[in-house]
């Protein structure tokens, strides 16, 4: 019997930069939560809707969007397809999900499949603006919103909290976790002119 | 600095800081400029006039223009692994340092060799080459091609990786104003006052366009005050972006969810950020290319000046008016001290005005017009310049530089005369290509006499200039207008009170495109050194419509594309063959409309970082251990694990199979595809994607499955797993992940829209390792307790399972591609660091090695496991030994198509093993086989070899080919013919495609 233990790792755990030295980005990499894919299965999505709401306390959104309820947020990433968040690691989250969603949707465990970073900071939209090809300017991208597009090639959703201290903008971003690596490159390449920091 | 050094300097005036000296060297010599010049300007004002030498015939060349337009002054800025060839020095800004050296001359531009092909241009016409070099054809490759291309060329590639970084954005806007001289700024301004997000970008690194060139005022003050306050005015707006040193150089179609019939379009920018410094400071690109998504745009690019084609029309020392202007007024550069003006224009004469201010003695004002206006003429007496009206110059003098010019008047009578420059204006060319990229043709204006912007792409408004209204008040009430109409369709309103006054211009073009009377060339092309008698030549052979004549000559194929002078060719191709202008019409233009450095458009992903590159949760704990990685489509997978002391990777992997094979081994299996499915008729689904049966599979069992091609090919192999009644998760190889669930949805949304089921990928969330060797069970037993019992009994071959292992959700799958008693276990791939940590040390006392991808290539191949090697889009499942797997009691996809006569013909190439009759003469896949004595003809050719490898185990070279008619072969010797890598044929014995186990009792003990 080996005495390992199982210990989850940040796909950026161990990763360096270098940017100028005041920094104008701020990213945090988020404490490991359980994420899983919801998939809304063949027939009317209006029982899948009524079960959320009952069962999880979410009105499902509707488009790329963002919505928050007790231990759940919910981001649409496609027609009929969204991404759980939990608030925290939770190995059964998908199984309760799964259970709760009953045969209205297909969810699948997708804990270790992104990793999550917080972007803030007085320079986060024009860092952005060098990975995103999307609009990300207050009135086309409130909070709330979500998107599911390509960073830099790489495959990302990304959606928009409420303002931070300092009112800047705050986004959180889900990138593939074998392309995290791939991904820090680009970001932190993109806010190197601009003073980056991690987890500050 | 004493003005002393800068002869040609004047000594005040001009938008240049006499505070900032800049020394600088060309062509090994030192001199110095001033902050706010451009490179020509700091070469005029040290009286530099010849810059480099002609593409074609060597000739000596000066400064033609002031702007992004110039085909002549092109020079090797900087050096080492910055330089950069043909770069402009009319738009290069000068910086301490700053190193160029003239192009196209050898050994010095003042002595040029090459300009002995002067002598020879009678020859040198257009389809010269094309002409001469045809005989005999082998030369043309070997002989002429190279010659012809050292001779004529411009500037030299660095050859060296570039050092600087370039970067991409996007950006977004509802108005995007291109171009910042009067028309552009008012319409930003008319834009940002009414609430619009507006960007605007200029080329230069000054805002204000000609009014910084020009002596003019608007509201009665000096026009650079009102830039000025306009410029202060924009930067206050949060949502203006004003970008200078920028390049908008294409206009393509709408984004996607934007239909381009709601205006929206993207454009193309460069933004030059660090190329007017030494170096790029430290995290600063030297470039950025910008994608602008706007809903709305104003083109305001102004207008170009095209020159006259006379004889000798190419001296340094002739120049455009309008550059004349600017390096007078903006530079305070006085291009000579004895002048004279051609026009046929009325704006050509403010040159004249401006020069003599400037205090220059001029000569002469030759008008090609018999009355010019009386108003002209009357401010020309001050300057004491006698005006020639209806007169021509037919000829400039002074092949190192001008020296005079000879006119001829309206009496027929010839006079020379003795200038240093010779300012030419023959009319302006609205810088209208961007209206033009979405195909729409540009109309002839006889107004102007040049081609104005017609049918215009929706979302794009062109104001000023660039429209072909020439005048300052023109240009302000046009773009104020475009600027707050373009920021009233989206939904802006607001402030108006755009109303400037500036002064009445003479602004009358009459055309001049050819002095019929010159003497020597007369060019229309000054880049590419094409001349009126190339004209002539095409139209007498036939090359008589624009795209023709462009392409036989080259005229207006260079980089400036011929803004400054290709109307001149049309317009006599135009006389010679009796059609008007308009009726020839203008070659097409596409993006981009200036250079762009082809690492703008590569940005940041350049070297290993061309595309991303994805890395399993394990990657850190193969590198501690060692691994080679090698790049298996986007991933990185360890090769192997080298161990000191080992001479070569084949001692190495040899070590790894054999201690797969006799103890037990660990690979990272998680770049596979996985897809999870789920659904009530999930089962149904499995049934026709692959060609075998999955109805039958319990729950708790794995099978091994192929997929088809609608076109009866095989499309892919894996395994499907059922873990639950509804629920399965499918492998995929790894180069075929993405493609087969792009096939599987493709399947379930358009085919059978009917059928409960839903794909997810989850290849990212499972991080897999196998787990293979005889004692591979204890190893588990080891690692995972009583998490789950592994027995024979409990978890026999191909069970598979969903269980918790301290508390993580984890799969084990009893599969094997080594052959071996193996295991394939699953954790999330947050975890997945942990568990091969895990794992490693539970292996440690049973001696458990990391192994690589190559030593599971040479396990697979002892099996006879099929790869991409196999599985290459040719072969169907019976060429490889499948057919057994192609179901006859159900439909599933590729069955059809699986039976043509084409792909059930025996005599195909079949799936077999061959093992050369010297185990050690190694075999390499993509040789070929031939029967013996059979010569290495086409015809001949039996097949060719897959995949092959060095087996430890068999202690022989053994392979897997696609043989014709390979199963009926078996025991037959061949040969393996492999001309291009080693020469020397080897003999082989055909043989069944399983060289280990072929009975398969290690799987199941």
């Amino acid at each position: 019997m080996s005495h390992a233990t199982l210990i989850p790792r940040s796909a950026l755990a161990g990763l360096t930069f270098h940017s100028a030295s005041r920094p104008n980005v701020l990213a945090w990499d988020l404490p490991p939560v359980s994420l899983a894919s919801v998939v809304s299965r063949r027939g009317p999505v209006a029982e899948l809707r009524r079960r959320a709401l009952a069962e999880l306390g979410v009105a499902l959104p509707e488009g790329p969007r963002r919505v928050s309820a007790g231990f759940i947020s919910l981001v649409g990433i496609g027609p009929g397809a969204w991404l759980a968040i939990a608030d925290r690691l939770d190995a059964d989250f998908h199984i309760r999900i799964g259970r709760t969603l009953g045969p209205c949707a297909s969810v699948a465990d997708q804990s270790g499949a992104h990793a999550l970073l917080r972007l803030s900071g007085a320079q986060i939209r024009s860092t952005l603006g060098k990975l995103l090809p999307i609009d990300l300017y207050p009135r086309a991208f409130a909070v709330g919103a979500a998107a599911t597009t390509a960073a830099a090639q790489i495959p990302v959703h990304l959606w928009r909290l409420e303002d931070g201290t300092g009112g800047h903008p705050v986004f959180e971003i889900a990138v593939p976790r074998s392309l995290a690596v791939s991904f820090w490159h680009a970001l932190t390449e993109s806010a190197a002119e601009f003073g980056f920091a991690l987890n500050p | 600095m004493s003005e002393a050094a800068q002869p040609k300097r004047i000594s005040r005036g001009g938008m240049i800081d006499r505070a900032r000296a800049l020394s600088f060297r060309f062509d090994d010599r030192d001199y110095t400029g001033y902050a706010g010049d451009t490179l020509a300007s700091a070469l005029l004002a040290n009286g530099i006039r010849r810059v480099g030498r002609s593409f074609k015939y060597h000739r000596s060349r000066g400064v033609l223009t002031a702007g992004p337009e110039e085909p002549n002054a092109l020079v090797e800025l900087r050096t080492g692994d910055r330089r950069e060839p043909n770069t402009r020095a009319t738009v290069t800004e000068l910086f301490a340092g700053l190193e160029a050296r003239s192009q196209n001359r050898w050994p010095s531009l003042a002595l040029d060799l090459g300009a002995v092909s002067s002598c020879f241009s009678p020859l040198f016409v257009a389809g010269f080459y094309y002409k001469t070099f045809m005989w005999p054809k082998s030369f043309w490759e070997k002989l002429y091609e190279p010659a012809i291309r050292r001779a004529a060329g411009l500037g030299r590639a660095s050859g060296q990786p570039d050092p600087d970084g370039y970067e991409k954005s996007f950006g977004f806007c509802d108005v995007l104003v291109i171009g910042a001289g009067p028309a552009g700024l008012a319409a930003a301004l008319a834009a940002a006052r009414r609430g619009a997000r507006v960007v605007l970008c200029e080329e230069d690194f000054l805002l204000g366009g000609r009014l910084n060139a020009e002596r003019c005022s608007i509201d009665g003050s000096d026009a650079v005050d009102w830039v000025r306050r306009v410029e202060a005015e924009l930067a206050s707006f949060a949502d203006v972006r004003i970008l200078r040193r920028t390049s908008v150089f294409g206009l393509y179609d709408g984004t996607a969810g934007s239909h381009s019939a709601s205006g929206t379009r993207t454009f193309g920018a460069v933004e030059r950020v660090s190329d007017h410094l030494q170096q790029p400071p430290q995290f600063q690109p030297r470039q950025r290319l910008w994608k602008i998504v706007a809903r709305r745009a104003v083109l305001a690019a102004g207008a170009v000046e095209r020159t006259i084609a006379f004889g000798g029309n190419d001296r340094p020392g002739i120049m455009l008016a309008s550059a004349v202007r600017s390096y007078v007024n903006r530079f305070a550069v006085l291009p000579g001290r004895r002048v004279a003006v051609f026009t046929s224009t009325d704006d050509g004469w403010k040159a004249a005005f401006d020069l003599s201010e400037a205090g220059a003695s001029v000569e002469a004002l030759i008008d090609a017009r018999g009355e010019p206006p009386a108003s002209l003429i009357e401010q020309l007496r001050a300057t004491g310049a006698r005006l020639y009206a209806g007169s021509r110059v037919v000829e400039g003098h002074g092949s190192a530089g001008l020296s005079g010019v000879t006119i001829m008047d309206s009496q027929a009578r010839r006079t020379r005369l003795r200038v240093d420059a010779l300012a030419v204006s023959g009319g302006w060319n609205p810088n209208l290509a961007l209206a033009t990229h979405t195909g729409s043709k540009p109309r002839w204006s006889e107004r102007i006499h040049a081609f104005v912007p017609d049918v215009l792409p929706g979302g794009l408004a062109v104001a000023g200039a660039a429209r072909g209204a020439l005048t300052l008040r023109e240009a302000l009430s046009e773009g104020a207008e475009a600027g707050a109409a373009a920021a009233e369709q989206l939904g802006f309103s607001g402030a108006a009170g755009e109303q400037w006054r500036a002064d009445e211009e003479a602004s009358e073009v009459a055309p001049l495109w050819f002095v019929g009377e010159s003497r020597g060339k007369a060019f229309v092309d000054f880049q590419h050194d094409v001349t009126h008698e190339d004209v002539a030549l095409a139209a007498r052979e036939g090359f008589r419509s624009v795209e023709h004549l462009k392409r036989y000559t080259t005229l207006g194929m260079a980089t400036d594309q011929g803004r400054t002078s290709a109307l001149n060719a049309h317009a006599i191709m135009s006389a010679l063959t009796g059609r008007s202008i308009a009726e020839l019409g203008t070659p097409g233009a596409r993006p981009p409309c200036t250079p762009v450095a082809i690492g703008a458009f590569a940005g940041p992903h350049r070297g290993r970082h061309f595309r991303p590159t994805r890395r399993t949760a394990g990657h850190g704990w193969a590198q501690e251990q060692g691994a080679t990685f090698i790049e298996a489509g986007d991933w990185l997978r360890a090769q192997w694990f080298a161990q000191p002391g080992e001479s070569d990777w084949q001692a190495t992997v040899d070590r790894e199979v054999k201690a797969v094979r006799t103890r037990v081994g660990l690979c990272d299996v998680s770049t596979l595809g996985k897809v999870d499915i789920q659904g009530r008729d999930a089962a149904k689904f499995l049934d026709r994607v692959y060609s075998n049966v999955f109805s039958t599979l319990p729950v708790g069992k794995v099978r091994y499955g192929l997929m088809l091609r609608e076109d009866g090919f095989v499309l892919d192999d894996g395994t499907s797993a059922h873990l639950s009644p509804d629920h399965y998760v499918m492998s995929t190889t790894t180069a075929n992940a993405q493609r087969v669930l792009q096939h599987l949805e493709h399947a379930r949304q358009l085919l059978w829209p009917d059928l409960d089921v839903r794909l997810a990928s989850v290849t990212e969330q499972w991080a897999q390792y196998a787990i293979a060797g005889p004692e591979s069970r204890r190893l588990l037993e080891q690692a995972l307790g009583d998490a789950l019992s592994v027995s024979n009994q409990a978890f026999p071959y191909l069970a598979c399972a969903e269980f918790r292992w301290q508390g993580v959700p984890a799969r084990l799958f009893r599969i094997s591609f080594s052959g071996e008693l193996a295991y394939e276990l699953a954790v999330p791939a947050q975890y997945g660091d942990a568990a091969v940590r895990a794992i490693a040390a539970a292996g440690a006392s049973l001696g458990v090695v990391p192994y690589g991808l190559e030593s599971l290539n040479v396990m697979r191949i002892e099996k006879g496991h099929l790869t991409g090697n196999e599985l290459n889009g040719t072969t169907t499942a019976a060429d490889l030994g499948m057919g057994r797997l192609m179901s006859t009691r159900k439909d599933f996809i590729g069955r059809v198509l699986a039976q043509r006569p084409g792909l059930t013909d025996p005599r195909r190439p079949a799936l077999v093993g061959v093992r050369p009759i010297d185990p050690y003469s190694p075999v390499r896949s993509g040789a070929h086989f031939l029967s013996m004595g059979e010569p290495p003809t086409l015809e001949n050719d039996q097949g060719y070899v897959t995949s092959a490898a060095f087996s430890p185990m068999l202690n022989s070279w053994i392979a897997l080919g696609l043989l014709s008619r390979g199963r009926e072969r078996l025991g037959e010797r061949i040969r393996i013919h492999d001309p291009v890598r080693s020469g020397t044929d080897v003999e082989v014995e055909v043989v069944a495609p399983v060289f280990f186990d072929p009975a398969g009792e290690r799987l199941v003990t």
